[in-house]
């Protein structure tokens, strides 16, 4: 009884030590703000990535931030643009942040002046090329890699690079016809933004074009869809498949094997954004600076399977252990106004015209 | 008969042709411009409707939609009205348990049973390798476009079924006695007479299946896209995208084209039932039914019945459940290996899971419930009612299930956005329960009329001579006539908003998960062995919760 007292006695004691010496992992939130978004008292977030895979950080932000009422929607990338978009227009209540694997549309909304700068104190923290103007923060560092069927495709025979790839398709023209997968680039946003990497990046991009096109590449909208017929060995094969998504279903599904290209390896990030309109700025903020924080990437890199962008962050799935194993031959697809150009309807329309006359579609 | 004031009549019209000329005005006004409606620099083009319909694709689309929906139709319709006869009219075997069995594939989510068709009988399916086994190679392809148009006549045959049948309670036997009595076999009867007589049920559930085909999305999704089939719904993917931002103009463009065909379609339908009517004698049910005997043929069509059955449920069913069991599966794998219940575990962890199918279940019973009051409303407001009302409400009821779910999700976004008076409610249940019950006005005013058409005239103008007003007899005599009819349409209606889901994409949030977006948002991250043991979950559900309301006496049938 008496030691209940004495603790309780000393309780305020200990809460203010431990206030007064910072936890280097926590955000670095100025305090003003994190006292504005308790006074707000809620945040509501539109996000491609699903509740499931995002429990143990929203979890942990609760934890964090009990006062903060986290209101979590998760949709696909078109449904977030769509409903943000029309939400705005009608000038009702929308979203205090969009966290969307569709770089190129986030893009496009700071880019038309709907997102508001800040600046996040764990800015100095995350690589230069998944900021813009301190309106459109990458949050992940994503592999984009090779997806195949471990049961079926013999360990030599897996693809080291993108050559190597086709260099196996183009000797087993028969055994590998009608068994190669992706996304659809006409159909999916994803898709289209990393098959215009590969040509942009892959040197001899016509070829394999051209190879896929022979194989009869299938290509399809969604992840579920392709990684579900890999395992089944209906197909034996993926490429550009998202290497978050296929770690988490790695974990519970032995057929599924995972390859990075050595050549070079694409790597997506998950961008967020503040709006304008934003009703609970503060409270954004303190989940912006939550996703970037030590913290954050910490559950990203290790419970998540999100793969943490921070350099300063180990773990299984981070960017550290990424470039030690890859080095330089990683390619981060950056978070800038470059992916804006094939959002110009020209451009693109050509990209998929050629796209389809390679592949013999057309 | 005519009652003195219209007005209440006029009104129940005039509500429900606004809520469903709402999200079809924005989606009018939509496709006559060149930018979405709500940004200032919109301006009238009909450049929407160039784009659409000089692509290439489009026409593909088009003409593949066409092939399915009247290929699927062509299955569907015939089969679906001789289950009906089977089951209401002759001694099968089994007829009292095959009933609720026949209505399974009403209530599975379209994207499950495709994707059991995939695990059963897919290039690796285990029925497929099996067959392998046996005859070298394999002997099926599903993913061609014969093959998705019998597997979507075959998934369309309940909803024939369920108008066929109950037109076909409503009739008497009394002309089929006679045709027995003259020495008729039941083939003959079926064809000659019973199923001629039920003529206008059988045009009607026609109709809505052929529309149901050009919005189909799921089978197509699942089935079409390894073979490259490209179906309108999912050709819309790429107007999504093909631009970059997705292009609302363009998508509205091909809802305004399948809304545009729902016109002549009502109007043949009406011109076929109008000359229809004239031989059609609703007669009172005053004497027992004796089932025709079908004699050699009875086990013939029980095999019929329950080949068909196979296809339909049992097949596209064992491969859910088996995957919902199994860590892995297909080619190269010993089931015997795999087998787990981890699936199960780890989908009652899942967040929100609770939430989801108390919601699913919530908008099914309650909003189900209030859909079968409005449809009874309108229905009652236009029974027997010669006016150019009722013609108006015949057009309008078909017109929102021709919005393709992917557009009417916006649609119904839109209305609760930019309808002042309305967008207070949008974060509500009700804007889900609105937009569910627009999109489902033709299933489910047909399941009220049908109710509605069993009553004999006599009865109400009996009402009416002997002084009372319009109101009493709707209140006193109609209503209580068909109150086991309200009750089963609350249970058909019940079933189809279980799976309904793409209308409320926009509108449903956090808190108003239902089990459609868990598996829409576990499918798009891969979780399919997750999204299987949900389906399982669901189907024992819905599953019991059928038995237990046939239990109580609800029937399907008034």
């Amino acid at each position: 009884m008496r030691q209940t007292c004495l603790f309780a006695a000393l309780l305020p004691i200990l809460l203010i030590t431990i206030a007064a010496s910072p936890d280097p992992k926590a955000p670095a939130t100025s305090a003003q703000i994190v006292a504005g978004a308790e006074k707000e008292g809620k945040l509501v977030v539109y996000s491609t990535t699903d509740s499931a895979s995002a429990a143990p950080l929203l979890k942990d932000f609760g934890a964090a931030y009990p006062k903060i009422a986290l209101e979590y929607n998760d949709m696909n990338s078109t449904e977030v643009y769509n409903r943000f978009v029309s939400e705005a227009a009608a000038g009702s209540g929308s979203a205090d942040l969009l966290w969307s694997s569709a770089m190129d549309l986030q893009i496009k909304l700071a880019n038309d002046g709907y997102a508001q700068e800040y600046q996040t104190p764990e800015a100095a923290h995350v690589p230069s090329w998944a900021l813009w103007k301190n309106e459109a923060f990458g949050t992940t560092f994503e592999p984009i890699a090779f997806v195949y069927n471990k049961r079926l495709l013999k360990a030599e025979e897996v693809p080291q690079s993108h050559a190597d790839l086709i260099k196996l398709l183009k000797a087993n023209p028969d055994r590998f016809k009608g068994k190669v997968t992706s996304y659809d680039p006409e159909r999916s946003g994803i898709g289209f933004l990393l098959i215009t990497q590969d040509a942009r990046t892959d040197p001899a991009f016509a070829e394999t074009e051209k190879t896929y096109g022979k194989v009869g590449v299938k290509l399809y909208t969604s992840t579920g869809a392709m990684m579900e017929r890999i395992s089944s060995g209906e197909h034996l094969i993926g490429f550009n498949m998202i290497g978050s998504y296929a770690i988490a279903k790695m974990r519970k599904d032995p057929a599924l094997g995972i390859a990075y290209p050595k050549d070079y390896m694409l790597v997506m990030s998950r961008v967020a954004i503040i709006p304008k309109a934003a009703k609970h700025v503060n409270a954004a903020k303190v989940f912006l600076d939550y996703l970037l924080s030590v913290r954050g990437q910490e559950i990203m890199g290790n419970r998540a399977a999100l793969f943490s962008i921070r350099p300063d962050v180990q773990g299984e799935t981070t960017a550290a252990s990424l470039t030690k194993q890859m080095g330089s031959s990683l390619k981060p697809i950056p978070v800038s106004p470059a992916l804006l150009v094939y959002l110009d309807q020209s451009k693109r329309l050509e990209f998929l015209k050629q796209w389809q006359e390679a592949l013999g579609t057309k | 008969m005519r009652h003195a004031p219209q007005w209440h009549r006029i009104l129940a019209v005039l509500i429900t042709g606004t809520a469903v000329m709402l999200p079809l005005a924005i989606i009018v006004y939509q496709s006559l411009l060149d930018a979405p409606f709500f940004q200032p620099s919109a301006k009238l083009s009909l450049s929407a409707f160039r784009f659409v319909l000089t692509d290439g694709d489009f026409h593909r689309a088009f003409a593949t939609t066409a092939i399915l929906a009247t290929g699927m139709t062509a299955v569907a319709v015939p089969l679906g009205a001789i289950l009906a006869f089977l089951l209401v009219r002759t001694d099968l075997p089994g007829r009292n348990w095959l009933e609720p069995v026949v209505l399974i594939p009403i209530f599975l989510s379209p994207v499950v049973i495709a994707f059991g068709y995939v695990v059963a009988a897919g290039p690796v399916g285990f029925f497929t390798l099996w067959a392998k086994q046996v005859v070298g190679s394999a002997p099926w392809n599903i993913y061609t476009l014969l093959s998705l148009t019998l597997i979507a006549g075959f998934t369309h045959i309940p909803y024939v079924f369920l108008y066929t049948s109950s037109a076909l309670r409503a009739l008497g036997a009394d002309v089929e006695e006679a045709a027995s009595i003259a020495g008729a076999g039941a083939a003959r009867i079926a064809l000659t007479v019973s199923l001629p007589m039920v003529r206008p049920a059988i045009l009607y559930s026609a109709v809505l299946v052929f529309f149901l085909g050009f919005e189909i999305f799921g089978l197509a999704l699942v089935l079409g896209d390894p073979g490259g089939l490209l179906v309108l719904s999912t050709y819309l993917y790429k107007l999504t995208n093909r631009l970059g931002v997705p292009s609302y103009q363009l998508m509205a463009v091909v809802a305004v084209i399948i809304i545009a065909i729902a016109f002549p379609l009502v109007y043949l339908q009406r011109r076929l039932m109008g000359i229809a009517s004239r031989f059609v004698t609703v007669a009172g049910k005053g004497f027992a039914q004796r089932p025709l005997r079908l004699g050699r043929l009875r086990w013939i069509a029980f095999g019929g019945v329950l080949f068909w059955l196979a296809a339909t449920v049992l097949l596209p069913l064992s491969g859910v459940f088996l995957r919902a069991f199994v860590s892995a599966w297909g080619e190269g794998v010993r089931l015997t290996e795999v087998l787990t219940l981890e699936n199960f575990r780890e989908l009652s962890d899942y967040p929100n899971l609770v939430r989801g199918i108390t919601n699913t279940l919530g908008i099914a019973v309650i909003g189900g419930a209030l859909a079968v009051a409005w449809y009874a409303i309108v229905g009652l407001a236009t029974h027997r009612w010669q006016s150019p009302w009722a013609k108006v409400m015949d057009y309008l009821v078909m017109v929102p299930r021709g919005m393709p779910g992917l557009i009417a999700g916006l649609a119904f976004l839109w209305v609760f956005l930019f309808v002042k008076p309305l967008s207070p409610l949008r974060s509500t249940l009700f804007s889900v329960w609105l937009a569910y019950s627009v999109v489902w006005l033709a299933y489910g005013m047909r399941l009220i009329s049908s109710a509605l058409l069993q009553i004999q005239p006599e009865l109400e103008e009996a009402a009416a001579i002997i002084g009372a007003p319009g109101a009493r007899v709707t209140r006193d005599v109609t209503v209580p006539l068909i109150r086991f009819g309200l009750l089963g349409s609350w249970l058909l209606v019940f079933m189809i908003f279980v799976r309904e889901y793409s209308t409320g994409v926009y509108l449903l949030g956090p808190g108003t998960e239902v089990i459609g977006s868990l598996i829409v948002s576990l499918w798009g991250t891969g979780a399919i062995d997750i999204v299987a043991a949900l389906s399982v979950v669901n189907v024992l559900l819905v599953a019991a919760g059928l038995a237990v309301a046939l239990r109580l006496g609800v029937r399907l049938h008034g």
